[in-house]
């Protein structure tokens, strides 16, 4: 099977592609059955609908071409609850036919454009799901007769150097000319105090000012910028009624001018520092503030609080350190062993405020410019829960913040942002299969269908997702188990079905469905080789990278190590091929051969592996892996490495040390870093600048190669990954030799092409040789 | 033949005295004493001791007006000792004055206080003539005037010497914006600009607030102003750390772009609520690096936050009661804390109060009552009317001379003290007034005791020192001192009696006694006192003048039952509940406890000219119309219909004119839609286009020039149009029984009966 080419049909990556039809059997396959669901992968064909879709009224699947029809007496019935439907009248024409769209077998994922979302909505109401009129309303329909959108916040740090600010302010004014002319947009700056521009007063420059040093709830916000219903009678909104909307967020075309005005007029902020201090920055508190403005001004419209931070959160809510420079920044030594005072604290403020977001639809991107951590880690919940971009760079000035902030403003073919926002994911499943839960940057809709299961994995407990913001890579992990007991046999070869139905504001305003229903069949337990035929390694091993994640960070005293060890010698044990006792007899099937590699590198990687990283990073990279697809997972797991030579086109080598050889240039892709590699020699000619002579054309091609390949890379992801273009014995090569196979270390006796890396780890293959000794063994 | 200053129980109102001409004080004799302008005392001549004190009965003390202005040629020299130390009494710390005497060859000189030899610096020796007078005496002003000011060294400070600070708060809620007042307080101060002194180091600052605190960043390098509004009243902080008072001449810009769109900023507001609290708390955070002057504009009843005040002074049914003088103090504790840190950190308040409402002057005042400030009160306010009246007194306020971060004392010979103080100010120690801003318009009186039984001193003397900061950025010591033999005879005391000063005294006393009793209790307090020295007077005299079925004054008190019946008939003491709106008389009281005895005459007893004959016969003249008719009795009696009057309290001017006056007059005078309409509340005067226009708007400004400390409206009211002639004529003719039980001659003969009943 080939499961790339399924994924272009249906967005979707299972570990498995064929399911035991016991629940005892399923939990003897150790990999969990998951999804490694994109649901907005762009596919080829797909058809938009201008229609909105029919559900069924049982369990309000919508209608597919799994479903029985009868073209007759126009009813079909549900696959998944086995209720009969009737068409409605606008379909009276159906026939064999004459089908609608989305019954054509080919058309297992269509999209439709709602028209009537809010009453005809999606399957069974749950609370959250109507509050949110983003779920059936055009842009802004929560607020009649109000056009413009989405909206965008901009909190800006002020405590940096003014060449630093006055790149931020650049980085700002550009990506203006990026934005639609109806996106609302508004101002918030800070340093120990928070300041929210009244962009749309005309007299003067105008702000709003709350201390920063204090917790401040959403209701005190909304009151003292006069946005609620309260305080306008008594007339502090200066009377427009308009509560924040025309006054804090305005249609870009509007205040463009004020916006750029106010910017420009932004200083360093001019807070006295007392030395052997750092800073007062209330990083929380602006964040408190700006989320109460969007509360009370755009309330369930899709919109981003985009955060430009220039250091530590000092004081307030969510700080991470005190001003006194002799207090360290936590570190995660500190982490473990509780001597992180105000993590916990810092940590439940944006676990709270990341609630409010989700109930209103807001996004959370923080832009960490600093060198110093500023408070990721914590501030991770309420980023990851809204689908936001974190990017961490070391100055504002940097390509890597600049190109990451501009990106996020990309448009489509037709003109339209490629962000999507208020978007909803709600999994649908046959009777014998139940839904676990789901890991990715989304957050619970506590929708408690009959597809819940007891057992949790990941945000369990519901059927329903929120994804505050979303684009067509934005993938969500799903779990599932088999809950059909062993005593009620199912025929092999039998189909379930899930069904996928993602409800989001497209980039033009338009609000859509997409629905995709895949089908996968039963085999019997004992067909083991079919089983494993269906195993998809890859999207496996990213399904188990996510859950490792998980695991460490929401279970407490988790060896997380240990367990993904059991966990890959069980399936060893069960689906390779050896003799007992016998380690040199051990075989594993193709599609199981990458497998122990992925996991091996997964225990190294930086997610699991916090030594050398501090919290903010982990943080960083943590969330950055629970967004991505199955194949950028793999590449943060097991980076890829190409080598370019004369010898012909670029081909992948072995991550491993041994792959580096003087006449090679290697392109090294870990998806955070982009290493280019010359091998001494390469780097000789080319510092003797061979590339130059005319008669050296190849060479120069050679150069050129593998720096467009980066390029092509850097161009594909947000944020930008890092490019490191480095000589072979160059000091900036440690980029590279962190991540290769320590095949030749100080300690073996291998001196081989001459690079040797200083390491303890071991290596794949005694790895694999342990693996296989244990494999083996039996239980 | 009646005696002078005696009367018959059934005389004629015609021979009761009356001051009908402007009583100028007259300088001592006493060549080294100070100008009266300055320190005036109750009685010239100081009681020996205690049993002739307590036979005075009238209070002893001391008015002290010691920033007065002075008629050009006239001002206070300057001394500058330089390097040297400022000569002073050892012991006593009194500064040299005319009255030492230096012995020993002018090694040494006495000290006229506390009589101790004190050395005479090196650098200020100066041989004796043959009368044991310095040789250098004429020329130096310390050793031949009675006021001198003393540059001080740097010993005088505990900081450098503060640049001129003025801070505005300003009221900008939907009632502010109504009365019209934010207009005109803006283009005032933007035209002050250039008359604040101190330039180049002045700083100026704003706030403006509604039911949140607007800040100004006033930045230099800003094109225009940057507005910062802080809602959170609860706990009030600033937002940003400096910027918010400028350097007026570094900002000139900024500030002026703020001033010429505040008006428009708030043209709008429908925001009626009124955080007056916290923004004065903010205002104190941002003064209280410098101190300085802050200028409170309110129109508003404070609403929200601290210092939220109630609407309690128009509750009647407290009147009468023994609680009734709580609704002229303040209940709450927030506006003497305020104060109290006002004073500490040299910030002096200013409130204008527009309002047309009740908004507890009694409460708000009590931050200028502590910090040296006033209340300017323009109830009802109208820009049409009040605006130029406003505008002036800003002005003013903005361009007197002004002493910063002033401390005050006053120090006396051996034997008696100064035991209690009356006015504006915050009593730093017994005998010390902290004055965080004073100005030139401001007095304070005070009473003195006899600590020793018997005074054995010839002579007393007295010394006022202010130590200030002067606007230019000098330590300066202003002095004043006085001399004043000791007598033991009450008579001689009775002969040097200065009424001006008593009746100050008597009715800052009569004020303060209103503030914790009932306004009939203080007014009984006041007439008491009067029938006790006249019954000690009679007593003394009686039987030498063989009148014993008369009533006998002084002839220096002669004046003094009138004025006593006019404090009492002041809107500060006048009748109950009905009489005078609670703000009014918390408005006229703050004043009446700041004014210099001048201005305080006038006010207990205005003038009333008739004017129409003379504005006829003189409308041609080009003379400057100095020769007013006399003035005349208080009394409508005199009100001729014919007739025209001119009435000024000082305060303000009203032409009452007579029903049979030809309404051309007023026509000419105010316009003739003033003189077609029935209520003249619109008559505004202004110079129109005629010879008796000009002259009548000739002869208020002369009488304005006699008294620049505020501006004089001229409101017109016709006879018999009321209520309106009754509020502003009619009741303040304070020898009719208008509001009191008394008229001039029934109070004559209460004051006789009861003078006769021992
Ligand atoms: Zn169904
Ligand atoms: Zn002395």
């Amino acid at each position: 099977m080939d499961f790339n080419e399924i994924e272009q049909t249906e967005g979707l990556r299972l570990a498995w592609n064929a399911w035991p039809s016991s629940r005892l059997e399923a939990t003897r396959l150790v990999v969990p059955f998951g999804v490694m669901c994109t649901p907005l992968h762009p596919l080829e064909g797909l058809h938009l609908l201008p229609y909105d879709p029919l559900l069924c009224k049982g369990c309000r699947a919508v209608l597919n071409p799994y479903c029985r029809v009868d073209y007759q007496a126009k009813i079909w019935v549900c696959p998944f609850c086995y209720q009969r439907n009737h068409f409605p009248a606008s379909y009276h024409e159906i026939s064999d036919r004459n089908m609608p769209a989305e019954l054509f077998s080919q058309c297992s994922t269509v999209e439709y454009a709602v028209t009537q979302p809010s009453t005809t909505g999606l399957t069974s109401p749950s609370s959250i799901y109507n509050q949110s009129p983003g779920l059936g309303g055009a842009p802004g329909s929560g607020v009649p007769g109000q056009a413009g959108g989405p909206g965008f916040l901009f909190v800006l740090d002020t405590c940096m150097g003014a060449e630093d600010l006055q790149a931020l302010k650049s980085a700002i004014s550009q990506i203006l000319g990026l934005m639609p002319e109806t996106a609302l947009v508004g101002l918030v700056s800070y340093g120990s105090m928070v300041h929210v521009h009244e962009l749309g007063y005309p007299d003067c420059p105008k702000a709003y000012v709350f201390r920063g040093d204090k917790e401040i709830s959403s209701q005190q916000v909304q009151e003292q910028l006069g946005l609620t219903g309260k305080t306008n009678q008594k007339g502090v909104a200066v009377g427009t009624g308009r509560g924040g909307r025309g006054r804090f967020m305005l249609p870009l075309s509007e205040c463009e001018f004020t916006l750029t005005t106010a910017l420009e007029e932004l200083q360093p902020s001019s807070d006295p520092v007392q030395a052997g201090h750092r800073t007062r920055r209330a990083t929380g508190a602006a964040l408190a503030v700006a989320v109460g403005l969007m509360e009370g001004t755009m309330p369930n419209e899709g919109a981003r609080i985009m955060s430009f931070v220039s250091g530590p959160a000092t004081v307030g809510p969510g700080q991470i350190v005190e001003t006194d420079l002799a207090k360290s920044i936590r570190t995660h030594q500190d982490l473990v062993n509780d001597r992180a005072p105000l993590f916990k604290k810092a940590c439940k403020f944006y676990s709270q405020l990341s609630q409010r977001l989700v109930a209103n639809c807001h996004v959370l991107d923080i832009f960490a410019c600093s060198l110093d951590q500023v408070g990721t880690a914590e501030a991770k919940v309420a980023v990851e829960s809204t689908g936001g971009l974190m990017v961490l760079a070391e100055t504002f000035d940097s390509d890597q913040f600049r190109k990451s902030l501009q990106k996020l403003f990309s448009r489509d073919e037709d003109g339209n942002l490629k962000m999507c926002f208020n978007g909803s994911l709600e999994v649908i499943t046959t009777r014998e299969i139940k839904v676990c839960g789901a890991i990715g940057p989304c957050a619970t809709l506590n929708k408690k269908s009959v597809s819940v299961s007891d057992t949790e994995l990941g945000i369990g407990g519901t059927s329903a997702w929120k994804l505050c913001s979303l684009t067509n890579k934005t993938a969500v992990a799903v779990y599932f188990e088999v809950v059909n007991q062993h005593s009620n046999p199912i025929p092999n070869g039998t189909f379930f079905f899930i069904q996928f139905v993602t409800q989001y504001q497209h980039g033009s305003g338009q609000v859509r469905l997409r629905v995709t229903t895949t089908a996968r069949r039963w085999v019997d337990s004992a067909q083991i080789q079919e089983l494993a035929a269906g195993f998809d390694q890859e999207a496996a091993a990213a399904l188990m990278a996510r859950l490792a994640v998980y695991k460490t960070e929401n279970e407490e005293v988790f060896d997380i190590l240990r367990w993904l060890d059991r966990m890959l010698i069980r399936v060893a044990a069960k689906f390779g091929d050896y003799q007992k006792e016998d380690a040199s007899s051990f075989r594993f099937s193709s599609n199981f051969s990458l497998y122990p590699q992925f996991m091996f590198h997964l225990r190294r990687s930086q997610f699991l592996q916090v030594f050398n990283n501090t919290p903010d990073e982990t943080a960083f990279f943590r969330l950055m892996l629970n967004q991505e697809g199955v194949v950028g997972s793999l590449i943060m797991i097991q980076p890829t490495l190409f080598s370019y030579s004369f010898d012909g086109p670029p081909v992948p080598v072995l991550l491993d040390v041994s792959s580096i050889t003087p006449d090679r240039i290697l392109l090294f892709d870990s998806y955070f870093y982009i290493v280019v590699h010359y091998g001494s020699t390469i780097a000789q000619w080319r510092k003797l600048r061979y590339q130059d002579d005319p008669s050296h054309e190849n060479f120069k091609k050679l150069l050129e190669a593998p720096v467009g390949d980066a390029e092509a890379l850097l161009e594909e992801r947000i944020p930008l990954p890092k490019l490191i273009v480095c000589d072979q014995h160059g000091s900036q090569a440690r980029f590279l030799l962190a991540k290769l196979n320590p095949s030749v270390t100080h300690n073996s006796n291998q001196y081989g092409s001459g690079e040797v890396i200083f390491t303890d780890d071991v290596s794949l293959q005694v790895f694999v040789d342990h693996l296989q000794r244990l494999a083996v063994q039996g239980s | 033949v009646p005696l002078p200053g005696s009367m018959d129980a059934g005389v004629d109102p015609g021979l009761l005295p009356r001051p009908l001409n402007d009583m100028e004080p007259v300088p001592s004799s006493w060549a080294a004493n100070c100008h009266p302008r300055y320190l005036r005392l109750t009685c010239n001549s100081m009681p020996n001791s205690h049993s002739l004190v307590s036979r005075w009965h009238l209070p002893l003390g001391a008015v002290v007006h010691p920033l007065a202005e002075a008629p050009p040629g006239e001002e206070v020299p300057v001394v500058n000792f330089g390097a040297t130390s400022i000569v002073r009494c050892r012991r006593c710390r009194t500064y040299i004055n005319a009255y030492v005497t230096f012995t020993d060859g002018g090694r040494r000189w006495r000290c006229n206080v506390c009589v101790l030899l004190n050395e005479v610096p090196v650098e200020y020796f100066c041989p004796l003539d043959a009368n044991g007078k310095r040789k250098d005496a004429d020329e130096r002003p310390e050793l031949s005037q009675g006021s001198i000011e003393f540059v001080a060294p740097t010993e005088y400070m505990v900081r450098p010497p503060m640049p001129p600070v003025y801070f505005f708060l300003i009221d900008v809620s939907a009632s502010a914006i109504r009365t019209g007042m934010l207009q005109i307080a803006c283009e005032t101060i933007k035209a002050s600009l250039d008359k604040l002194p101190g330039y180049p180091r002045t700083q100026i600052g704003f706030i403006t607030f509604d039911s949140t605190l607007h800040f100004y960043n006033l930045k230099s390098s800003l094109t225009q102003p940057q507005m910062m509004v802080v809602a959170e009243l609860d706990d009030p902080f600033l937002p940003m750390p400096d910027d918010l008072l400028v350097n007026l001449s570094e900002s000139r810009a900024v500030v002026e772009a703020l001033l010429d769109s505040l008006p428009s900023m708030f043209q709008n507001n429908l925001n009626i609520e009124s955080a007056l609290g916290p923004a004065l708390k903010a205002a104190f955070m941002v003064m209280s690096q410098l101190g300085g002057k802050l200028l409170v504009f309110q129109s508003t009843l404070p609403s929200l936050g601290a210092g939220r005040l109630k609407l309690r002074g128009d509750d009647p049914r407290l009147y009468g009661t023994d609680k009734e003088f709580t609704l002229r103090v303040t209940e709450e504790q927030f506006y003497k804390q305020m104060a109290a840190d006002f004073s500490k950190y040299q910030i002096g308040v200013n409130i204008y109060a527009f309002a047309d409402k009740y908004t507890d002057l009694a409460s708000l005042g009590t931050l200028p009552k502590y910090t040296g400030g006033q209340i300017i009160h323009y109830p009802g306010f109208q820009p049409d009317f009040h605006g130029q009246k406003f505008s002036y007194e800003l002005g003013r306020d903005l361009s007197r001379e002004t002493a910063w971060e002033a401390v005050m004392r006053i120090r006396c010979g051996k034997g008696i003290r100064f035991s209690t103080f009356h006015g504006h100010f915050m009593l730093r120690s017994s005998d010390l007034l902290a004055l965080p801003a004073v100005d030139c318009d401001k007095a304070f009186a005070m009473q003195l005791t006899l600590e020793d039984t018997l005074l054995t001193s010839q002579t007393v003397y007295f010394q006022v020192a202010v130590l200030y900061t002067s606007s230019s950025g000098e330590r300066r010591i202003r002095v004043h001192t006085m001399a004043a033999p000791v007598t033991a005879d009450l008579g001689e005391m009775y002969r040097s009696a200065d009424v001006g000063a008593i009746a100050s005294l008597m009715s800052r006393l009569a004020i303060e006694k209103s503030l914790s009793s009932k306004l009939e209790d203080s007014r009984q307090a006041g007439q008491a006192r009067l029938v006790k020295s006249l019954r000690e007077y009679k007593t003394l005299f009686a039987v030498q003048h063989r009148t014993s079925g008369r009533l006998i004054y002084p002839e220096s008190l002669k004046l003094l039952p009138l004025y006593v019946l006019a404090i009492n008939k002041s809107l500060a003491l006048r009748g109950g509940f009905n009489e005078v709106q609670a703000d009014e008389r918390s408005a006229a009281a703050f004043e009446m406890m700041i004014m210099p005895v001048s201005r305080l005459l006038k006010y207990l007893y205005p003038s009333l000219y008739r004017i129409e004959d003379y504005l006829y016969q003189t409308a041609k003249s080009k003379a400057d119309p100095v020769e007013l008719p006399a003035a005349l009795p208080l009394t409508a009696e005199r009100l001729d219909p014919r007739g025209a009057y001119l009435y000024n309290d000082g305060l303000r001017f009203v032409l009452w004119v007579g029903k049979v006056l030809s309404l051309d007059f007023v026509g000419l005078l105010y316009g003739s839609e003033a003189a077609q309409a029935s209520d003249s509340s619109k008559a505004f005067v202004a110079e129109h286009d005629n010879d008796l226009s000009r002259r009548f708007i000739a002869v208020l400004n002369k009488l304005r020039e006699k008294n620049t400390a505020l501006h004089q409206d001229c409101l017109l009211v016709r006879q018999g149009e009321q209520p309106r002639e009754s509020i502003l004529l009619l009741q303040n003719l304070v020898e009719d029984r208008t509001v009191q039980p008394f008229g001039y001659v029934d109070w004559m003969i209460q004051i006789y009966r009861s003078v006769q009943q021992t």
